[in-house]
């Protein structure tokens, strides 16, 4: 029990340091990074913990994303809290709402459905201008301050605060869904993966549990998004509905780690490091960064997370070699 | 009392008659094997008493209640464990995780997300009761997937109990077991079965004679005679259904 929380107090430590070690420009890079970890962890919840791939996780995001917009633009006064948690519940109620559907499906059918029910909301949010503003989106907003009124009041404007703000909703996020797999409920989620129908002959429903996991996560996706939402103050169809929105997520649970937690944090750090390191050449970037993810699927399956492991298996396996030919020798 | 008595049951897979009219009585407390030539129907039976298909005919009644077609974890929650032919474990969790998963359904502990299960004294406490009665302990912490084939067959047999049911139904428990994982997962059926209710389908006769207390003989689909093994073994039309079966010829 001690180690875990020497590890956890030194990590708070480093994300509190950040914005005060490093200009603004790096510091909206980390809110970049907390919403995209945020986003992937969510989605991971359904590829490692339960063995369905979506692709359309996207959808979530931008109900979460355009929920924070409407809210904000629509309910001036509202507490900026009570807006994105709001949001996030709009977007665990879609997922409860299409829970009928996709619990009945599994593997390509489950996949296709969610493709398509991503797309659906694509096309709705484009269409329907009245409320979403179309192509141009919804923008201009005032975002509320953060605040507790007597106490403080904090501008998210301001890189430091909403540095503040989305690395501490993030971290909420992250730490409730990291407990969530220690649950019981998180046990039966991983034994649904694993095989669905002992799971059911054991008398837990598989149906019932997989809604919750739906809400689950989508209520973490939206909380990205709403974040998303608060940070840009711009939510547009191409930015939060996109197919690439839902495909992002994705190469970072690949890229960093399939199979584990902590993945696909590493992941999306990496995806967006490389994503500033080639931003001088946009034409490339999508070009290195598909020969990237080809290399780590076919070089590392189990994602960046596991280069320690395997570079200490194969330093093992030399130095045995290394005895082995001494003692024939 | 009968725990487990079908009425009727008849069962076909679009036109394929596989099951016609089966009345199968299972009294409290008793082991009862159904065997029969292959393609008799025996899986099937076993699929429709444990919901897997809804039947096309007949009822089921399990203590009491009809519980025809009712989906597998009512009926787990009623009370009636299985385990199936073709092993069927959590491969990628440990020997530990799989007992636990039955040990939490036993204590109603399914829509939990507020406690940490490691946490859970109760549940680790008799999880490892369970682990050290299958003789597992060893292999707490060894995947499923990486247990011999005897005590995987074993760790299948015993999810079917952790959930501590009053009826269990054991499809074929020793199929493909070397003759000492046979004889090592008899002795330990034996004892996990003591004074419960079981109904199990095997092929190999050793087995059935040294486990079960009553036999039913399904022949294409229908009930051929049902008896004590003495009864079984001496009944000229069983002997006639298995003619030219060598392995059960040898039995006898």
């Amino acid at each position: 029990m001690k180690r875990p929380v020497v590890w956890l107090a030194g990590a708070l430590a480093v994300l509190a340091a950040i914005p005060f070690v490093f200009g603004p420009l790096h510091t909206n890079l980390m809110v970049r990074l907390a919403i995209e970890a945020l986003f992937a962890v969510s989605l991971n919840l359904l590829l490692s913990y339960t063995g369905l791939l979506s692709f359309g996780h996207a959808l979530y995001f931008g109900v979460g994303a355009y929920g924070a917009a409407l809210i904000l633009t629509h309910l001036q006064g509202i507490p900026i809290l009570v807006a994105v948690l709001l949001s996030a519940l709009a977007a665990a109620l879609v997922g409860l709402v299409l829970s009928p559907l996709l619990v009945r499906v599994r593997a390509t059918a489950f996949t296709m459905l969610t493709l398509a029910f991503g797309q659906l909301m694509f096309v709705l949010c484009s269409k329907f201008r009245e409320v979403t503003g179309g192509e141009d989106g919804i923008m201009g907003w005032t975002t509320p301050p953060l605040a507790l009124p007597g106490l403080f009041s904090l501008d998210l404007r301001q890189p430091v605060n909403i540095y503040f703000f989305a690395v501490g909703l993030a971290c909420l996020g992250i730490l409730a869904m990291w407990f969530f797999t220690k649950t019981p409920m998180g046990s039966v989620m991983i034994s649904i993966r694993d095989n669905q129908k002992r799971v059911d002959y054991l008398g837990y429903q598989v149906v019932l549990t997989k809604a919750v996991i739906f809400c689950f996560s989508g209520f973490f996706a939206g909380l990205a998004g709403a974040v998303y939402a608060v940070f840009n103050n711009l939510v547009s169809v191409g930015g939060v509905l996109h197919i690439m929105v839902s495909f992002q997520p994705l190469m970072a649970i690949l890229v960093g780690g399939i199979g584990t937690f902590f993945g696909p944090i590493l992941g999306s750090g990496l995806l967006l490091l490389l994503e500033e390191v080639t931003q001088a050449y946009p034409e490339l970037a999508l070009m290195i960064s598909g020969v990237i993810f080809i290399l780590v699927v076919m070089f590392l399956p189990g994602g960046a997370i596991s280069f320690g492991a395997r570079l200490r298996a194969w330093w093992r396996k030399r130095a045995y070699l290394r005895k082995a030919r001494e003692s024939e020798a | 009392m009968n725990v487990l008595q079908t009425k009727g049951l008849s069962h076909h897979f679009k036109g394929l008659q596989v099951l016609f009219g089966v009345d199968l009585q299972v009294r409290q407390g008793e082991h009862h094997a159904i065997i029969g030539p292959n393609g008799a129907g025996k899986t099937t039976l076993f699929n429709v008493i444990t919901g897997t298909y809804r039947p096309t005919g007949g009822q089921v009644v399990f203590k009491g209640q009809d519980v025809t077609g009712l989906a597998p974890y009512k009926l787990a929650r009623k009370g009636l464990g299985r385990s199936f032919q073709i092993t069927s474990t959590f491969e990628k969790q440990t020997v530990f995780q799989n007992i636990r998963m039955g040990v939490m359904s036993r204590r109603g502990i399914r829509f939990d997300f507020w406690r940490r299960v490691a946490g859970m004294d109760g549940v680790t406490r008799e999880t490892e009761e369970i682990l050290a009665g299958i003789g597992l302990v060893a292999e707490r912490d060894v995947l499923a997937c990486e247990l011999s084939y005897g005590k995987h067959r074993a760790l299948e047999v015993s999810m079917a109990l952790s959930t501590d049911p009053d009826l269990v139904m054991l499809d074929e428990p020793t199929a493909g077991m070397s003759k000492e994982e046979t004889h090592a997962t008899v002795e330990l059926i034996k004892r996990l079965t003591k004074g419960k209710t079981m109904v199990m389908v095997e092929h190999d006769m050793d087995v059935v004679f040294s486990l079960a207390d009553r036999i039913t003989v399904l022949y294409y689909g229908a009930i051929l005679a049902s008896g004590t093994p003495d009864v079984i073994r001496d009944d000229q039309r069983v002997r006639d259904a298995y003619l030219g079966d060598m392995e059960f010829s040898h039995a006898f």
